[in-house]
């Protein structure tokens, strides 16, 4: 038989790819519910993480099954917001948002021919009183995404996670692997007053001589990922400016009396850490 | 066994193993011998994917025709590839594995060896043979793979398969042996060892 004629190339070729699309075809239909299950699973240990529930090396040990007992057990209240800050609907169950749905919600934040609606983003409040809102955005190679977990005075970051579909192992991959650049969100405020929420840059925040930083909402980047870091930064700016009628709505009033230092007749602007106790 | 096929089996191995002889596939022994356990799923990917995708293009080797045989080539191995991907996400173990070589398992595509086997060997001989073949150098890139592996995550982290080794001696893990430049200074030793046994591979 002559294989080189062109048409017996043409239809080889064709044939060979319509079986090799069929076969991945079937086998990624049959496999998808248990990639889904993991998908859950993980993204629920994410979540704990960030909500400083243990490492996510310590998580990680759990079965897929516990896991989810855990968040069932942790979770106060999940619901969704629209970007005025009011709520939309209850999450049912053990309903998390994972990278999927919050590629969707993404374009429906930004606009644009991708939109498919009006955006309904989620809120997580676990019983330790950390708020987890979700981020996502655009690495350099691919999509990235996280979840920042806020202490009961919704503006102090208690913990930060993030994760990524294909970032340079070493570099851009550090945003999940290097823990200490997750730390760094630690304790940082996120100012939702202003369009540039939060800021990654090289150097991080200008500090004074003691080595304590002066500017509460600026981390450092990472060393040779620039792409990344500012992808991320973008992520963070648009997801968290997304939540800030929420976040600036819902804070808790002070329960202290207040007195503001040494302004003592300064109002009391809802942020409870600046106010000390009035002394007996 | 005739000498023949146990010289397909036993060349890759040691004699001509694909990393320190033929210096193929040398990427990726960087990238995933951090812990053993990425490793030997790794050196287990790539024997699956290996052996099936020369047993396959070996089976179709009279059809191919001459001029799109590497494209037809890379078709199999990609669908191999992506199997191999899809079938480790299923599993809950296999799950954080495969998330923890990420892009890596998707790259076994460009690993030499699956290609560079298939081309030379697959396509010129008979199934079963190729399918040795095939296994038989993903073994010899495995092997590799995890004597790396070992000594970066016993002399790294102080572990082995995530198992506390030397840290309750009051080891401190040394951060060199975890960037990549260290696997390509293992993998020089492993060379120098290989050419010190094996005379005939040191060029006069």
């Amino acid at each position: 038989m002559n294989t080189n004629n062109n048409v017996y190339t043409v239809v080889y070729t064709t044939i060979i790819v319509v079986v090799v699309a069929a076969i991945l075809a079937f086998v990624s239909q049959s496999l998808k519910a248990k990639q889904d299950a993991n998908e859950k699973a993980e993204t629920i240990s994410q979540m704990l993480t960030s909500a400083g529930y243990g490492t996510k090396a310590e998580l990680d040990r759990l079965g897929n099954s516990a896991k989810l007992d855990k968040y069932a057990e942790e979770i106060e209240e999940a619901f969704v917001i629209n970007l005025n800050g009011e709520r939309v609907s209850e999450l049912e169950g053990i309903t998390v948002y994972g990278p999927k749905d919050l590629k969707r919600q993404n374009y429906n934040i930004k606009g644009g021919a991708n939109k498919t609606g009006e955006p309904e983003i989620p809120v997580f409040i676990f019983k330790n009183g950390r708020t987890v809102v979700p981020i996502y955005g655009a690495g350099l190679w691919g999509p990235i995404w996280g979840y920042i977990s806020f202490n009961s005075d919704l503006s102090t970051i208690g913990g930060a996670y993030f994760d990524h579909e294909s970032e340079t192992a070493g570099l851009g991959a550090k945003i999940k692997d290097d823990p200490s650049f997750q730390a760094e969100f630690v304790g940082e405020k996120a100012d939702f007053s202003s369009a540039n929420v939060f800021d990654i840059v090289k150097g991080g925040s200008p500090k004074d001589g003691e080595g304590v930083s002066l500017i509460d909402n600026k981390i450092d980047a990472i060393t040779g990922a620039t792409m990344t870091s500012q992808g991320l930064d973008a992520a963070i700016d648009t997801w968290l400016a997304a939540y800030a009628k929420y976040f600036l709505g819902e804070k808790p009033a002070c329960d202290k009396p207040c007195c503001g230092g040494e302004d003592k007749d300064e109002p009391c602007d809802g942020n409870c850490e600046n106010h000390k106790e009035v002394e007996d | 066994m005739d000498a023949k096929l146990k010289e397909t089996i036993l060349n890759p191995i040691f004699k001509g193993n694909p990393i320190t002889v033929l210096v193929l596939g040398i990427c990726s022994s960087l990238a995933v011998t951090v812990t053993l356990k990425g490793a030997l799923v790794m050196a287990l990917s790539v024997i699956v994917v290996c052996g099936i995708s020369s047993l396959i293009l070996s089976l179709l080797r009279k059809t191919i025709p001459g001029r799109v045989r590497i494209i037809v080539q890379l078709v199999v191995v990609a669908m191999m590839v992506i199997l191999v991907d899809q079938i480790l996400k299923s599993f809950e173990a296999t799950y954080a594995i495969d998330k923890q070589l990420s892009v890596y398992i998707g790259l076994i595509i460009t690993n030499c060896i699956v290609m560079g086997r298939i081309e030379a060997f697959a396509l010129g001989n008979k199934p079963w043979p190729s399918f040795l073949d095939g296994i038989a150098n993903g073994a010899g890139y495995g092997l590799i793979l995890i004597i790396v592996a070992f000594f970066r995550e016993l002399l790294g982290s102080g572990t082995l398969f995530g198992f506390d080794i030397l840290n309750r001696f009051g080891y401190v893990p040394n951060n060199l042996v975890i960037l990549p430049p260290f696997a390509l200074i293992l993998l020089g030793c492993i060379v120098w060892v290989q050419r010190s046994i094996q005379k005939d591979l040191q060029e006069k």
